[in-house]
């Protein structure tokens, strides 16, 4: 016991490393003589190329079985998220803030409406039809170019006052400033059952007085013609319906609370998890 | 015989000084260094505390000196008064570490460090998030009381563990209180011992333990066994007499702890407690620092093996992830996640509960662990030094020869004989069992009929109580036989006479005749005789008769018994009529010129299962090495019955013997088997005690002090073996604390030695400890199996972190998840692998050598990291990446993804479908990922316990069902993460969500080939033993 119990001073303890490092001795480096070492490094190598094979291969295996067009699963995506733009964010989420007077507080705002637009100019567009039917758009066979399916146009006209073609300025100078609300996309999704779905925006609490809101397209829905939706394989040219809101009365200088939900059959807003689901809710402060 | 008994006492009292002496002698600095000098200090103090001089002084001076009265005895107020100033009169038991201590040492032994850390670092982060006003900041706080609540509840389960088994103790000691006849307020009154205080009127009897250092005032036949303070194990008579100036040779005080073993005595207590001799030597033992258990050091090795891979892991991947531009922060939280999954929560405790289970079987086989860590102390035992008397032996005299019809019988001297096989026909024997029964003042205890005869107690010293029982198995009713033959006159055996004689009339009615019988030392009884019966016969004693007695007693000494000689004559009726007045004194009766029967021999027999427990240690290869106070020859005789000198070898002096040359001239290398005497010993140095050690493999210590078993311990682990001592008496507990296991006997070890002890054999049994060997060895492999299996998933755990800092790939596993596997699914799987059977005879192989064979090796942490944590890691990646792929996100859209896939603010993330995903239902699909990960580790994890099952042998040969336990633990196993996945799923704190049913057995095809991979393994390690893959592959 007693040598066991042996006190090693610092250097001892370095000595007995450089030793185990390197025996002069034993030629050992690191407890094992060279040859053994190169044998060992050879196993491990074979080991481990053996292993990244079994494992390209599981990957490969799991390729191979998934569908290319849709998820096996969508457990998670049983109602659609919502979003909004200009989406900038506070401390508890989202929270627009900005000064009438003071132009640089809300030409971020404008960009980013303006940016986000882009992709719906006729131009980003025309690789999609022109849909009339109230209806949902089944798409059995793949009638589009490259074993594609087809999408239907949706274009930045149709918000009408919120487009940024007839105001640049999104209404944010007036005070009335437009929102867009997106819908998120999920794949074979049919919302509304049959009756296209709405946006609805209110004052989160304060019932006594009703926001006054001008919803793009007219009644705030979304054409049922966008849906369903097929993936991006199939559907690669497929852009998300929108729908722009603008408010008219917002009481300035006061933090005012609003919740826009979408309202359909199958989309529920009541997921006290997930503040994103159907429903969407920011704070908007106008200043003087 | 003064000269003998000064060397007994200068080697008894200061019995340090042999300490000393190699101390200074010793060329071995460490072993210089280890005592300290505080030693020397106390053996100072214990010389100056022996001047000692009420043995000197006169009655009436003791009176006066302690204020008592010697017929009324103390006052009770007075007593009272003492009582409070010199505290109760029991030894102190060795000082324990404060309860308080012992409970945080296990806070923050072992891994517990390391948590604390992970647990700061999670409160930190916490801190800084809430001051940044991040918006989910309480997890971490969370977290971190999750990981304070782990260590603290290890903590306490390892406390509670460890305080459970010294409770077994505790009650144990406090079984039988301890009574003393005390008179006080001049009334005789039943007291507990330890309320006795300086100044009491003690009385004691015969079979008492004597309750304190006493002064005598009056003794009648009082005799003591001095043996547990010096080693002497003939009894030794005590009167009031002053005799010697030193206070432990004169005859009238007798001392706290030995034995009044016949005789009563009366007297007044001069010391009490720690302040008596035998509590200054007691003291002695708690100074003999007590060293780490072999478990213990490798468990530390395991640890700090473990925490150095942690903390290596976790720094590197700090700095890492500090270049790959990762946040302070956000380090910091992976820090946190890498120490817990590397730290295996939950092995300290499965260790403990291992011990523990090893620790309860060790005690239905009589072996009493009273340290936890002890248990597998026995298993890495190199030497076992035993005492003999009463752990090799039976401890009670019991007659193992006859001669008679110039003739030797053997007899029965098995525990519980009840017949004697050797002949009894002969008229001789008629004659001996005549007067065995006679000439015998021993008696039963009565009420004992029922008892067998072996267990009953007898009053009588022990050659006359062995030849009661003898004559009772025989003949059967001796009582009667004795009532039907009246004892007319008797001379009890004394020490000038050297016999004992009783003159009986005959049972015959017919035969007016009285018989003398009469029974002593041989020498002595054949003197007295003029004829010898041969056959039933008288015939003359020549000397060709008085040859064959000779040699027939040299043989029955020479081994190592004790002979008695009977010899009977009938008196001649005219000579003795029926009322002739028998005079012991004057001795008015022939007492020579009688005729010589038989001898008769006792020995201390062995157990009978000793010699073959001695084997099967051999076999283990473990020296067996005898250490007593009992003479040379007896030693040695005991020692070849039980096989400790095997029949083949010889010492030195048999083979000087055989080649008849002195001994000087034999060469001491060809002796294999070696009997040294204390006195040699006393003359001997470290060197040569060292070469006695080292040369011999069959050693016997005759004639030892108990302080010269503390220098033979001493030297055994001079060697660098791993040394059980076993002993009973006080003066052996320095020796059994200097032990790495200290073995006391339970029945007749004293208090000090039960303390000093490490284990209690609850039947004094030696075969127990082989028993215990096993169990230890057994546990020490299960151990090794236990941990393999626990490390094995720390990979699995560890790699998602990684890969998740270097791929940035959504987090697969949750520091809570991976606390679920650690402390939730894993532990009862652990725990069945200490069910596990010995793969092969371990009592075949030798002691596992305690500087190489490491708990964990290199082999065994490569062989659970590379290769098997490696292999689960990948399963476990598949379901992940199963997971992730049916839901949406394909493995190459998820390369890289991490800081986006973590933005609280993007809430229509697109996945490979072009789905968007809101960030809780990303994160949704986070803990599913968790929960699928942790489901196929627990797969993998029952792979990896079926192949932990054994080291070397197929799953096979080891039978898939023999340990149940291991079911119990796959079943718990699933069944946990049944309810985990299924029952908690819904509550979010837990980031389990309930499962589709088919990832479970995504991970299946590799858990078979970890089986494989493994059964492989043990097949070229069984087909190519000492190869480079055995050497490589075998833990």
């Amino acid at each position: 016991m007693a040598t066991l119990n042996e006190k090693k001073t610092c250097s001892e303890r370095m000595e007995n490393f450089r030793r185990f490092v390197w025996n002069p001795e034993t030629k050992l480096f690191m407890g094992r003589s060279l040859i053994n070492w190169v044998w060992i490094s050879l196993y491990y190598l074979a080991f481990y190329v053996v292993m990244s094979g079994l494992f390209a291969l599981s990957i490969y295996c799991l390729m191979r079985t998934v569908n290319p067009y849709e998820p096996d699963y969508q457990d998670q995506l049983k109602s659609p998220g919502v979003t909004l733009r200009p989406d900038v964010y506070g401390d508890r989420g989202l929270r627009i803030y900005y000064n009438v007077s003071d132009n640089k507080t809300w030409e971020g705002l404008v960009t980013t409406l303006r940016t986000f637009l882009e992709a719906y100019t006729p131009a980003a567009q025309h690789l999609n039809i022109n849909c009339t039917s109230d209806t949902y758009f089944f798409q059995e066979t793949f009638d589009g170019p490259n074993k594609t399916k087809l999408s239907c146009k949706f274009t930045s006209d149709m918000l009408q006052n919120c487009s940024g073609i007839t105001d640049p300025t999104f209404g944010y100078p007036e005070g009335k400033p437009c929102f867009i609300i997106k819908m998120n996309r999920i794949i074979k999704f049919l919302p509304g059952n049959g009756t296209a779905p709405r946006v609805d925006c209110t004052y989160v609490g304060d019932e006594s007085h009703p926001l006054e809101v001008d919803y793009y397209p007219v009644n705030g829905t979304f054409n049922l013609h966008y849906f369903p939706y097929y993936g991006k394989k199939a559907q690669p040219s497929y852009s998300n319906p929108l729908v722009a809101v603008k408010f008219l009365n917002i009481t300035r200088n006061v933090e005012v609370k609003i919740v826009c939900k979408i309202i359909g059959a199958g989309i529920t807003f009541d997921n006290v998890h997930d503040p994103y689901e159907g429903k969407v809710e920011f704070k908007l402060k106008i200043e003087d | 015989m003064v000269k003998k008994k000064s060397d007994v006492y200068s080697v008894e009292i200061y019995g340090t000084k042999d300490i000393e002496k190699t101390e200074t002698g010793d060329t071995d600095k460490k072993y210089k260094d280890l005592k300290g000098n505080k030693k020397k200090k106390k053996t100072e103090e214990l010389k100056k505390e022996l001047d000692l001089d009420d043995h000197q002084l006169s009655p009436s001076d003791l009176e006066e000196k302690y204020g008592t009265n010697i017929s009324k005895g103390l006052s009770s107020a007075r007593a009272a008064e003492i009582l409070a100033r010199d505290g109760p009169n029991a030894l102190t038991p060795p000082k324990s570490t404060p309860e308080i201590v012992k409970f945080l040492k296990q806070m923050v032994g072992g891994f517990s460090i390391l948590l604390w850390i992970g647990a700061v670092c999670s409160w930190i982060s916490f801190g800084i998030q809430l001051a940044q006003g991040a918006e989910s900041p309480f997890d971490n706080l969370y977290l971190g009381v999750v990981l304070a609540l782990v260590v603290i509840l290890t903590g306490i389960f390892a406390y509670y563990q460890e305080a459970k088994s010294t409770n077994i103790m505790a009650s144990f000691s406090k079984m039988i209180p301890q009574q003393a006849l005390v008179i006080r307020d001049a009334q005789k009154k039943e007291l507990p011992a330890d309320k006795l205080v300086v100044g009491d009127i003690v009385e004691i009897k015969g079979g008492d333990r004597i309750p304190a250092d006493i002064r005598l005032i009056s003794a009648q036949g009082c005799k003591v066994d001095n043996s547990s303070l010096t080693g002497e194990s003939e009894p030794q008579s005590r009167s009031c007499d002053f005799t010697h100036e030193n206070p432990l040779e004169t005859k009238n005080i007798v001392f706290y702890s030995t034995t009044c073993v016949e005789g009563t005595a009366t007297g007044i207590v001069i010391n009490t407690g720690d302040r008596t001799i035998i509590g200054r030597i007691a003291s002695l033992a708690s100074r003999v620092g007590n060293e780490k258990t072999p478990i213990a050091i490798e468990i530390e090795h395991f640890v700090y093996l473990v925490a150095g891979v942690a903390i290596s892991i976790g720094v590197l991947f700090f700095i890492i992830s500090i270049s790959l531009r990762y946040k302070i922060l956000d380090s910091i939280i992976f820090l946190i996640g890498i120490i817990v999954a590397n730290v295996p929560e939950g092995l300290l405790a499965t260790v403990t509960v291992s011990l523990s289970l090893t620790a309860k079987r060790m005690a239905k086989k009589n072996c009493l662990v009273k340290n936890l860590e002890a248990v597998e102390t026995l298993g890495s035992t190199s030497i076992i030094c035993s005492d003999k008397t009463g752990t090799l032996t039976q401890n009670r005299m019991t007659v193992a020869h006859l001669w008679f019809d110039n003739q030797i019988y053997s007899a029965d001297t098995s525990e519980d004989q009840i017949s004697q096989p050797f002949d009894q026909s002969s008229p001789s024997w008629t004659a001996l069992s005549k007067i065995v029964t006679l000439c015998n003042r021993a008696e039963f205890a009565p009420g004992q009929e029922n008892h067998p005869i072996m267990k009953r107690v007898v009053v009588g010293d022990a050659s006359e109580t062995a030849l009661l029982k003898f004559a009772e198995v025989i003949l059967g009713d001796v009582m009667n036989i004795r009532a039907r033959n009246k004892k007319v006159a008797e001379i009890p055996f004394n020490s000038t006479n050297k016999f004992q004689l009783s003159i009986h009339e005959t049972e015959d009615p017919n035969d007016k005749r009285f018989l003398l019988v009469m029974k002593g030392a041989p020498e002595r009884i054949l003197e007295r005789c003029s004829t010898i019966m041969i056959n039933g016969k008288e015939e003359p004693l020549d000397s060709e008769k008085a040859e064959a007695f000779q040699t027939a007693y040299m043989e029955l000494g020479g081994m190592g018994e004790r002979v008695l000689g009977f010899c009977h004559l009938y008196l001649p009726e005219n000579e003795f009529p029926d009322t002739y007045p028998f005079d012991t004194d004057s001795m008015n009766f022939p007492t020579s010129n009688l005729c010589f029967v038989g001898l008769l021999s006792m020995i201390d027999p062995p157990r009978s299962t000793v010699p073959d427990a001695v084997s099967k240690c051999r076999s283990a290869g473990i020296k067996v090495i005898m250490v007593t106070g009992d003479h040379p020859i007896t030693a040695k005789a005991i020692a070849k019955s039980v096989g400790i000198i095997s029949a083949t070898s010889e010492t030195v002096e048999d083979i000087a013997k055989r080649l008849n040359i002195p001994v000087e001239q034999v060469n001491r290398r060809e002796a294999t088997a070696a009997v040294v005497n204390g006195m040699e010993l006393k003359d001997m140095s470290l060197q040569q005690l060292d070469e006695i050690l080292c040369n011999h493999s069959e050693i016997v210590f005759a004639r030892t002090s108990p302080q010269q078993k503390l220098i033979i311990v001493e030297g055994c682990q001079r060697q660098g073996a791993v040394v059980a001592v076993t002993g009973d008496g006080v003066n052996d507990s320095p020796a059994l604390k200097k032990a790495d296991i200290g073995i006391a006997m339970g029945i007749a070890g004293s208090d000090a030695a039960k303390n000093a002890a490490d284990m209690v054999l609850l039947d004094d049994n030696f075969a127990s400890i082989v028993t215990g060997v096993e169990e230890g060895r057994l546990i020490f492999d299960n151990l090794k199996k236990t941990i393999a299996y626990t490390l094995t998933k720390n990979i699995a755990e560890l790699c998602p972190f990684l890969i998740y800092i270097i791929a940035s790939i959504p987090l697969p596993i949750g520091t809570i998840t991976i606390l679920f596997i650690d402390l939730g699914t894993d532990i009862i799987p652990s725990v069945a692998l200490a069910y596990e059977k010995a793969e092969s005879d371990i009592m075949n192989r030798r002691p596992r050598n305690k500087r190489k064979d490491r708990l964990v090796n290199e082999q065994l942490a490569v062989y659970s990291y590379l290769h098997i944590g490696i292999m689960q890691s990948i399963g476990a990646f598949v379901t992940y990446f199963t997971v992730y792929a049916e839901q949406g996100f394909l493995p190459s859209t998820l390369l890289g993804v991490r800081v986006k896939w973590e933005d609280s603010y993007i809430n229509d993330f697109e996945d490979s479908y072009g789905q968007e995903w809101t960030k809780y239902q990303r994160l949704y699909l986070q803990w599913t990922g968790y929960t699928a990960f942790f489901v196929s580790i627990t797969i993998q994890q029952v792979a990896d316990l079926i192949i932990r099952k054994t080291r070397r042998n197929s799953i096979f040969q080891q039978g898939l069902f023999r340990n149940k336990v291991i079911w119990v633990g796959i079943f718990s196993q699933i069944g946990i993460a049944l309810i985990l996945t299924y029952g908690l799923g819904h509550v979010t704190a837990l980031n389990f969500t309930p499962l589709r049913f088919q990832y479970w057995f995504v991970a299946v095809p590799f858990a078979i080939l970890i089986w494989v991979y493994d059964e492989v393994r043990k097949l070229l390690i069984r087909r190519y033993p000492g190869s480079w893959w055995d050497k490589n592959m075998y833990y």
